[in-house]
């Protein structure tokens, strides 16, 4: 034979391919579920593996006001993401385990040089949460979960541009932006992956948005016009949404 | 007279060289490889477990070791074993060992092997474990009467009225290569029935282990697999291991991977020509001629479940599982992508009889031979940790109903007896967290120290 496919195969290879997202591997350094479609826990009843009680209810309450439920979807509490981000924090992201974490650490430099504090995300979280209790006691009296929310509104804003002095808070090298920056993207994250992960249970944020999940082959979709898409999406281990 | 000497000593061993490279190449047609050596040994050392329907046959060391492999054995020792069956003390080998194949092998590649295992092959002082089989097949000298009943051991005379290069593809295919130990089905003593292309049942299909061996007789008008297929088809799979239409499955990946991928292009083509000279027949196994399935074929049932699944609508259980576990790869049409993704449709593991084959592959997975000719081993994952058995059952009937198949229908028991089989490692994994060791202890609670940067339980 010819080892290589000629070009009407590979053609048609292509074409056939122009839609799919391969799933041949699914990468390594993973553990075996027994069983696939588990009930994801109440998220009342979930422990948490890396955050202690008090910033549990500061997550809890971050997550709430940056998602909030409404009209158009669940929020970040009714899809588990405050479960999602105490796995990940537990898991190797926690332990920026596949980052350098040696000096020097560059914080004034440019932002093209990426992150640059000594801190593990885990790390991160502890510090951040405990600067931002500490303002609101200051300012407040109060814990962060025990504000009404255009208060947590107003200091989830003063955080994002880092308007808070994480330094006068006992909190430096790590700024507010810093903090913000990582809380709110995996939020994001927790919100969108895949249930398999923790956050994003029975795929509410993928129904609210319409996205078909790990389906991964629509080739037989690109020239039906005008027909909706009739199925709902599936997740990884299964489930259907 | 030093000086007289020496270029014939290099003569000598260069023309030695030639036969070893020789032998090498024939045990690769042989696969001796295969069962000679153990999951984890060295090569040709033996020890692999061959499950028998007597019980657990294990393979001999055959290093030219003098103690434990075959080290003493002069060359008529050599080809006693090999063609008849038979060990230097006299005792009789298990017909694991493909001898009533090997029997039609030339004396001069039993010389070139025989050189080869003597001197190409590092001694290597290992018993593995003996065979000890319960009685009555224990008695191994009633080998010597199954051999007469069963056996022929005429070496390969090649058919005047047949081209050189026929002549050299059955040679293979019927001797060293010994394509019908699985391919031909067995009779009432575990006997091959058919020994060459003049016996129907030679290389009819077969039942191994409950997979299926198609059918390799390949001249015909239509059918499934082989009989279907052209020269060229034939000389990719067993070159690369895949081909316009499917990928080795089960057993042949081992036989792709460490035999029929190292041969060269002349003898490829020759077990090729060979096997399209065979006349297919109904009723072989997985390859009947009256079933049609091509890429150019279609019919009624094929193009209404194409359009069944491309419109998504009214789906059956099979229909929704099959567009969410395997339309990425094996599409709508059933087709997949040549040399990538097996076709299903006219698939002789999917149709087969015994529908174990193809509930093993959807637990498991697949994995295609890496070979020097097509070195990426494309493989399908395993199902085993995301579908339930009834899930596997409604796929696979589906899968054995649509397009132009035509296969029964498959039971979750079915299903449940084959997931009992697998070991753990063989199911596919999904993508959860993995425990990286350090997180044994809970660490919840974990506080900060005085606002110093926390030590963290590195």
């Amino acid at each position: 034979m010819s080892s290589m496919p000629d070009d009407e195969q590979r053609r048609d290879f292509m074409r056939r391919s122009l839609t799919l997202i391969p799933a041949v591997s699914l990468g390594s350094g993973v553990t075996l579920t027994a069983s696939a479609a588990e009930e994801p826990p109440a998220l009342a009843d979930y422990q948490p593996s890396f955050f202690n009680t008090d910033e549990w209810q500061f997550i809890l309450a971050a997550c709430d006001q940056l998602i909030p439920s409404d009209e158009h979807g669940p929020g970040a509490l009714e899809t588990n993401v405050p479960i999602f981000i105490d796995k990940e924090l537990y898991g190797p992201f926690g332990h920026a385990d596949r980052w350098y974490m040696q000096g020097p650490f560059i914080t004034d430099g440019d932002p093209e040089l990426g992150y640059q504090l000594p801190y593990t995300p885990r790390e991160l979280y502890r510090h951040g949460i405990a600067a931002v209790e500490r303002y609101c006691q200051q300012e407040h009296d109060k814990a962060f979960s025990a504000l009404d929310a255009a208060t947590r509104d107003d200091i989830l804003g003063r955080l994002e541009q880092d308007k808070i002095d994480f330094a006068a808070l006992d909190a430096a090298p790590l700024t507010a932006g810093v903090f913000f920056s990582f809380l709110w993207q995996n939020i994001r994250e927790g919100y969108f992956a895949d249930p398999i992960y923790g956050g994003n249970k029975h795929m509410g944020a993928w129904k609210m948005i319409g996205f078909t999940g790990a389906r991964a082959n629509f080739r037989e979709w690109v020239e039906q016009h005008n027909v909706p898409y009739p199925l709902g999406p599936v997740s990884l281990s299964g489930e259907r949404g | 007279m030093i000086a007289w000497a020496l270029p014939m000593a290099a003569n000598a061993q260069a023309a030695d060289q030639g036969v070893i490279e020789r032998g090498a190449y024939l045990a690769r047609v042989g696969d001796c490889v295969a069962c000679h050596t153990a999951p984890d040994g060295k090569e040709y050392t033996g020890g692999l477990a061959i499950e028998s329907p007597f019980g657990t046959i294990y393979s001999s060391n055959i290093t030219p070791d003098k103690q434990t492999g075959i080290g003493d054995y002069s060359e008529e020792q050599f080809a006693r074993a090999v063609r008849d069956g038979v060990r230097a003390d006299g005792a009789h080998l298990y017909p694991a060992m493909p001898y009533p194949s090997y029997a039609k092998t030339t004396d001069a590649d039993i010389h070139a092997l025989y050189v080869y295992f003597m001197h190409g092959v590092e001694p290597v002082n290992h018993r593995p474990e003996q065979t000890d089989l319960n009685f009555p097949f224990n008695q191994r000298w009633a080998i010597a009467m199954w051999n007469w009943l069963f056996t022929e051991d005429e070496v390969f005379q090649p058919d005047p009225n047949r081209s050189d290069q026929l002549n050299r593809g059955a040679y293979l295919v019927e001797g060293l290569g010994h394509c019908g130990s699985c391919h031909t089905p067995r009779g009432f003593a575990q006997q091959l029935k058919g020994f060459d292309a003049s016996d129907e049942d030679y290389l009819a299909g077969a039942d191994l282990n409950d997979w299926l061996a198609p059918a390799l007789r390949g001249k015909g008008e239509s059918g499934r697999g082989v009989v279907d297929w052209s020269e060229q088809d034939i000389v990719d799979l067993l070159a690369t291991g895949r081909n316009a239409y499917t990928a080795v499955s089960g057993e042949m990946t081992s036989v792709v991977a460490n035999s029929t991928s190292h041969l060269n292009d002349q003898d490829i083509h020759a077990i090729a020509a060979y096997l399209k000279s065979i006349p297919a027949h109904t009723g072989q196994a997985g390859g009947s001629a009256s079933k049609a399935a091509s890429p150019d074929k279609s019919d009624i049932a094929e193009s209404g479940t194409e359009a069944k699944l491309a419109s998504a609508r009214d789906l059956s259980e099979g229909e929704r599982l099959y567009l969410d576990n395997c339309n990425a790869c094996h599409f709508t049409d059933g087709k997949g992508a040549g040399h990538i993704f097996p076709m299903l449709d006219g698939n002789s593991l999917v149709n087969a009889d015994n529908p174990t084959g193809l509930i093993h592959t959807i637990l498991a997975g697949a994995e295609m031979p890496s070979t020097p000719k097509a070195p990426e081993s494309v493989s399908m994952p395993g199902f085993a940790w995301r579908l339930s058995d009834q899930e596997v059952a409604d796929i696979a009937t589906f899968v054995r109903g649509a397009w132009s198949n035509d296969a029964a229908a498959v039971t979750a028991d079915q299903v449940a007896e084959v997931r009992k089989t697998l070991p753990e490692h063989s199911f596919s994994v999904s993508p959860g967290y993995r425990s990286t060791g350090r997180d044994q202890q809970p660490t919840s609670g974990e506080q900060l120290k005085g606002g110093a940067p926390v030590e963290d339980d590195q």
